[in-house]
């Protein structure tokens, strides 16, 4: 099931590049173009085995940890 | 230049408008509620962040004219640091999307497509909006000009029809706690004020850029206003069990019977809420995609859509596990980290870079 997945993600590249690649003029353009796919690519595979990966948001609450506590105490005296 | 179209002030005003009232008036009535009660209709009112964004953007642009936010931190900050930056702002807006992508996704999986997966339905809103995007910004403008009436008319197609069974008393007291209710209510707001900063990769691509200040204003207002109507309409109809629901304003489509025939409206909350989110994601996207391509001097914007488009749709999974968790962040961290960088970062930059213009000015008299 997962393997069929990251096929598909595959799949999904391969249209990309097929319908972007003949369009795309200079090489920078190129360069960039496959560099955001292939990251997106590697990131999707990645996220389709290790779905619990701790993402941005968590990054997030980590950084306003302090921040966060406030505000979930000051909800719980608003609705308790 | 990477982008070669030009949008008009108002197409401007209405983009940035469907920007921002989309998801305002989906999510942030129950939030609002929880902190505001009865005083949740005050909230939107104190739209300081959207203010003062306004201020920043609009004051870094009279300094750097024909400068959008990322590449004026190359010219306060230096080149390095103002790259690094300016990645962080890219992937910040990529961040945002994948909330609003994942609210919308939540939202018609959770009320009207059941047993559709959500990757199908936030997918498909991705590669319809990548193609809009693909077309520049002058599509992306003509599409928040055509659909914006059509916004308003659905807007008062569920207002008008339920105002007979409003209870004005539901709004009193008002301000019995003094101001201090409606002003955390307004918290969680200051995301959605704070996105106003979309303003500023927009505004260098203004044909009339006099008009284009009151445009802006004008939308803000607006914003502002349609806020109000839907969070006093809810709180008149639903009261105390506001704060009951995850979609209020649903709840109000829902209501309506018109003489026993016209029931069952929330299609068209479906109507409105695809075609708001349609041109938000599309405005979101867009400022990614330019921001990405500008960040990289790219001579063309277009073969980076997709998959940056790619990218978009994971970000939308990748945020929360699920609604629960995703609407608690988005009323805590989300709105911490929206505000640093939308707010906090800008004014810094304008600081700085009022700083060193007025240094520059002595240094060159003296």
């Amino acid at each position: 099931m997962k393997w069929t997945a990251v096929l598909g993600i595959a799949a999904l590249l391969a249209l990309m590049a097929a319908y972007e690649w003949p369009k795309t003029k200079g090489k920078k353009e190129k360069t960039a173009f496959a560099a955001i796919a292939v990251l997106g690519g590697l990131l999707a595979s990645w996220l389709v085995f290790y779905p619990e990966t701790p993402g941005p948001t968590q990054c997030l609450d980590a950084l306003y940890k302090p921040l966060v506590k406030m505000i979930e105490n000051l909800t719980q005296e608003r609705s308790g | 230049m990477v982008e070669k179209g030009r949008i008009s002030a108002f197409q401007m005003g209405r983009m940035i408008y469907l920007a921002i009232t989309p998801t305002a008036i989906l999510t942030t009535p129950a939030i609002t509620f929880k902190f505001a009660k009865q005083d949740m209709w005050i909230s939107p009112i104190w739209a300081f962040c959207g203010l003062i964004t306004l201020y920043a953007v609009f004051r870094l642009h009279a300094i750097y004219p024909g400068r959008n936010i990322v590449q004026a931190c190359e010219a306060v900050i230096g080149r390095l640091p103002g790259k690094l930056l300016g990645a962080l702002f890219l992937l910040y807006y990529l961040y945002l999307i994948g909330i609003i992508l994942r609210e919308y996704g939540e939202f018609v999986v959770g009320s009207f497509l059941f047993t559709t997966p959500l990757i199908v339905v936030s997918g498909s809103m991705v590669l319809v909006c990548a193609i809009a995007v693909r077309g520049g910004v002058e599509i992306v403008g003509r599409f928040a000009e055509l659909l914006l009436p059509a916004f308003v008319t659905l807007f008062l197609f569920i207002i008008i029809p339920i105002i007979p069974d409003l209870r004005v008393p539901n709004m009193f007291p008002i301000m019995a706690n003094g101001i201090t209710p409606s002003l955390a209510g307004a918290f969680v707001l200051q995301t959605w004020f704070s996105e106003l900063i979309s303003a500023s990769f927009l505004l260098p691509l203004v044909a009339d850029q006099k008009k284009a200040k009151t445009s802006v204003l004008i939308a803000l207002l607006m914003i502002v206003l349609t806020l109000v109507v839907a969070n006093l309409a809810t709180l008149m109809l639903l009261g105390d069990i506001t704060g009951g629901y995850t979609y209020p304003f649903l709840i109000l489509a829902r209501y309506i019977n018109l003489a026993e025939f016209f029931t069952h409206l929330e299609a068209i909350f479906m109507a409105i809420w695809v075609l708001g989110a349609f041109v938000k994601i599309c405005v979101f996207f867009y400022v990614t995609v330019l921001g990405a391509a500008q960040w990289m001097n790219l001579s063309d914007y277009r073969p980076i859509v997709f998959p940056i488009g790619l990218l978009v749709t994971l970000s939308s999974m990748w945020v929360a596990p699920d609604l629960q968790k995703l609407t608690f962040s988005i009323s805590t961290s989300v709105t911490f980290s929206a505000m640093t960088m939308f707010v906090i970062v800008p004014m810094l930059l304008l600081c700085l870079a009022w700083v060193q213009k007025r240094w520059r000015g002595t240094a060159a008299k003296g």
